[in-house]
């Protein structure tokens, strides 16, 4: 039994898509806290794997599904190393915000 | 007689090593002893090779010896090769008989003085860069110790390092050679080029057929010519030989007599076969002698620095040879080369007697009346006069007579170099005897009382008129300048023109008549003693007063203004150019090229730098920009 | 565009509506509140809302990880280390240079209309027929297959990531004595 699409097509998706991921490059250019920061990044991952996944079921195809898992994990391991940093500022008594840590000046 | 060349060759470059390596290891006056018999078995060398080559057939007298190839390139092969044969053999007698005899006396000149281990290696150097040169058997080698030559007389030159008119005669020297040097490299490209050889005996048997190119062979001839004429010191590379003065008194007279500036007489009958090609540059040749022999001796009529006229009689009697040698009378040339050495010598060191006992005086104003004090070195002096004047029986007069009468043979412009030459034997007489008379004649000067009169009184007689392995040395000189020019008595007998004629042969409208010979010693000998006589009245009897030409003698002091006029036309446009290049060209267009990319590549880095804020967000927004970016040109492509 | 007005269809419009608007507010909600807690409940939304749309794409597995391993542990973990720093986390809102924010504002809506004209212009067309898939599309059992036949390496090179995460997350986390030390200086 096959199925044809049900509700919007495609091109709505990869628009919510879009509109997350620039929310959450928004997010990581204005935001100061790291933790926000953080979490704006999952949202543009979170952008990026919606557009994977319609365009999966576009095609037809369940590589984009891998794909997106992929992602997932990357961004779980991203969040264990950002949040182990975080940790490990905050344990050195620096302040949490990226703009106060500056030691790549030129 | 080939290993005896070797030797010859070798052992004066052994004790050059063996002093310099050995360093405080020997003793001062062990150097001294050290380079003495080096220079001394060079000499016994030479005699065993002269006499085995006596004993060869005289068709069959030049023997190559070559011990090592060390370039080669093509058909080109330059290896280190001697040559003995009767000029090479002739001139390693000369240099190495004569440079004992100078190197002996530099054991009492050059006594206490502080670094007599250096000079000593250095004259060994100089000695076996000489023999190196007269016994090369190619072009190349030649030319090896044509540069050592010069680099040794650079070296000797500037011996007192600390003086810097010294350091100055000796830069003077080197770059005047350098020049000569430049030409006859110059010389030697061409004949690689057209001959594919720089052995003598291929050069010498290809060269002929070169002949129909006349710019080629006249260019081949100015080269060597100019190399000649820098080393010997004629017009117009003169300058240096009278600052060369400024050398320990023996380094003068081995400059003078056994090396150095007789190697441009060398070069010129050795490579006789290309100037034969070249007519005009053996007249140009012949011509600068007999210029430079009377410009010599008019300047060295008003100068008053004992060596220094010495040093002028010398260019003068090297004008007497290159005339002879420009004119075809190479043996005339080689033989007068060979009483020249003698005599020179002989001038040298008795002036070098003369400057040891009074302490290091030079200026002949301040001697007089030494004839009194030092009656051995006045007469050692007198024979070396006599000889240089050409006056019978001593060497001077068999040698130079006989270039003279080879100039008469040879149309007008011979006639007009035989005047030249027998004014020159006036200016000779008049010069030498002025400078005896000065030095010798008339009462003790102050200044000679002060140093030889007072210590004798107080009895500080320690070497009479100087030490034994110096007077002894002059004596022996003395002799040779006196029985020196028997061997040859043109044209009753000519066993030194026969002995080169196989290497040279004198050329046939420079062969001399018996009437020409004898007009010309007649006239020689006269004009000798007038010059003679006319000193004797001006200086010693104050008969004639010296006259008064105060525009000539100014113009004669300044050497004719050759230094001023090189200065004027080298050395300052030289210099200016340098200055110009230095304020306008360097710091804008090099110096400010090289700041200006470093300033530049700093205030880029300076600004890339500024965009390095360390803010994060910076960074991230950077990212975000070139995305958007590119986001547009991915839609606009596709 | 046909529009099946049948009422299957018209319950999928109301859903993906519901859903993708949860989805774009929560994720404004994460980038502008000042609390980070706050933010992280919003992303919890976010990753609910995300999850309804990829089950109406029918990537059924996806949506199960992500309700389990994103909204579930990742984010436990969010809340975990932003309960441990407290106060402390609490940093500007935003600031610095205006050029900063202004150049953030421009790019992002840059990339959202550029994206939105790539799909609009460029490949509208194509983006309407969309293939028919089985049923099984984006089950457990494919998303297996696919997994360990196809994309067997990017399976092994994920866990490798993860592992090395695993080791970086305990390195940074744990109080070395090298802290201590550098403390002590």
């Amino acid at each position: 039994m096959t199925l044809g699409i049900l509700g919007p097509e495609v091109s709505w998706y990869l628009a919510v898509a879009a509109f997350l991921f620039a929310t959450g490059a928004l997010g990581v250019l204005l935001r100061r806290s790291p933790l926000i920061v953080l979490l704006s990044l999952e949202i543009m991952l979170n952008g990026a794997n919606l557009a994977l996944i319609a365009f999966a079921r576009h095609q037809g195809n369940g590589a984009g599904q891998i794909f997106a898992l992929a992602v997932m994990a990357v961004a779980a391991s991203e969040v264990v190393v950002g949040l182990g940093l975080i940790v490990a500022i905050s344990r050195r008594n620096l302040d949490l915000d990226v703009d106060k840590l500056r030691t790549l000046r030129g | 007689m080939i290993v005896a060349a070797w030797i010859c060759l070798l052992s004066p470059l052994a004790a050059a090593l063996l002093i310099t390596l050995l360093g405080n290891g020997i003793s001062r006056r062990g150097a001294g002893y050290l380079a003495t018999l080096a220079v001394l078995v060079s000499f016994v060398a030479a005699c065993v090779a002269f006499f085995a080559l006596w004993g060869d057939a005289p068709h069959d007298r030049s023997h190559y010896s070559t011990v090592w190839t060390w370039l080669q390139s093509g058909s080109f092969s330059a290896g280190l090769r001697v040559l003995v044969d009767p000029l090479s053999t002739m001139m390693m007698l000369v240099v190495s008989g004569v440079g004992s005899l100078i190197v002996a006396y530099s054991v009492g000149y050059m006594d206490g003085e502080d670094e007599e281990r250096r000079y000593f290696a250095y004259m060994a150097l100089f000695v076996f860069s000489m023999l190196l040169l007269v016994q090369s058997g190619n072009l190349l080698l030649l030319l090896a110790g044509w540069g050592l030559v010069g680099l040794s007389s650079y070296l000797l030159i500037g011996f007192w390092q600390e003086r810097p008119s010294a350091i100055a005669a000796a830069k003077k020297a080197f770059v005047m050679n350098a020049f000569g040097d430049a030409t006859m490299a110059l010389a030697f490209f061409l004949l690689i080029q057209h001959t594919r050889s720089l052995s003598f005996e291929t050069v010498f048997a290809r060269a002929p057929g070169l002949a129909s190119n006349h710019w080629l062979v006249n260019l081949v001839a100015l080269g060597l010519l100019g190399g000649a004429v820098a080393k010997s010191a004629q017009l117009p590379l003169q300058t240096w030989l009278p600052d060369a003065m400024e050398g320990p008194t023996p380094v003068s007279a081995l400059i003078h007599a056994a090396t150095m500036v007789t190697a441009g007489v060398y070069l010129i009958v050795r490579t006789h076969v290309l100037f034969e090609l070249a007519p005009k540059v053996e007249d140009l040749a012949a011509g600068l002698g007999a210029a430079t022999l009377l410009l010599a001796g008019l300047i060295a009529l008003v100068q008053t620095d004992i060596k220094r006229v010495i040093a002028y009689s010398t260019m003068s009697q090297i004008g007497y040879m290159f005339l002879g040698a420009g004119l075809g009378a190479y043996a005339n040339g080689m033989f007068h080369l060979m009483t020249h050495a003698f005599f020179k010598a002989l001038l040298f060191m008795a002036a070098g007697l003369v400057i040891h006992a009074l302490a290091g005086e030079q200026d002949i104003r301040k001697m007089g009346g030494l004839r009194g004090l030092m009656p051995r070195t006045y007469r050692a002096f007198l024979v070396g006069a006599l000889a240089l004047v050409g006056l019978p029986p001593f060497a001077g007069f068999f040698s130079k007579d006989s270039i003279l009468a080879a100039a008469m043979h040879d149309g007008w412009y011979g006639y007009l170099l035989w005047s030249a030459g027998l004014v020159g034997t006036f200016l000779t007489g008049l010069y030498t005897f002025r400078m005896l008379f000065v030095v010798f004649g008339g009462e003790p000067s102050a200044f000679v009382r002060e140093h030889l009169i007072r210590p004798r009184r107080h009895g500080h007689v320690h070497h009479g008129e100087g030490p034994f392995s110096m007077t002894s040395t002059v004596a022996i000189l003395a002799v040779l300048s006196l029985v020196g020019g028997w061997i040859q008595f043109a044209p009753l007998w000519t066993p030194v023109t026969r002995w080169l004629d196989v290497v040279a042969p004198t050329l046939h409208h420079a062969e001399a008549t018996s009437w020409q010979e004898g007009i010309s010693s007649g006239l020689a000998f006269a004009l000798g003693l007038a010059g003679l006589v006319t000193a004797w009245l001006v200086y010693s009897r104050r008969r004639l007063a010296v006259p008064r030409l105060p525009f000539a003698q100014r113009m004669l002091e300044r050497k004719l203004y050759f230094d001023e006029a090189y200065d004027l036309v080298f050395y300052r446009p030289a210099v200016g150019a340098a200055r110009f290049f230095g304020r306008i060209v360097e710091p804008f267009a090099v110096g400010g090229s090289i700041t200006g990319l470093a300033r530049g590549t700093r205030d880029v880095a300076r600004g890339v730098s500024e965009a390095q804020t360390g803010l994060l967000r910076n960074y991230a927004l950077a990212m975000a920009g070139g995305l958007a970016v590119l986001v547009v040109v991915f839609i606009s492509v596709r | 565009m046909i529009l099946a007005f049948d009422a299957g269809n018209t319950l999928v419009w109301i859903v993906w509506i519901v859903a993708a608007f949860a989805c774009l507010g929560s994720g404004i909600a994460v980038v502008s509140f000042t609390n980070p807690f706050f933010s992280a409940l919003a992303l919890i939304g976010n990753l609910g809302a995300l999850a309804v749309l990829y089950l109406l794409l029918s990537a059924e597995f996806v949506a199960a990880a992500q309700v389990l391993v994103y909204a579930g542990a990742v984010m436990v973990m969010f809340l975990f280390v932003i309960a441990y720093l407290g106060g402390r986390a609490d940093a500007p809102w935003a600031g610095g240079p205006s050029w900063q924010q202004v150049g953030a504002v421009a790019a992002a809506g840059a990339i959202l209309v550029e994206i939105v004209v790539a799909i609009g212009l460029k490949a509208g067309g194509r983006l309407a027929h969309q293939q028919h898939v089985l049923s099984s599309f984006g089950s457990p059992h494919a998303i297996g297959r696919l997994f360990l036949t196809d994309h067997l390496l990017a399976f092994e090179i994920t866990s490798i990531v993860l592992l090395v995460a695993a080791i970086g997350g305990v390195i940074l986390g744990s109080h070395s004595r090298k802290l201590a030390g550098e403390k002590a200086l």
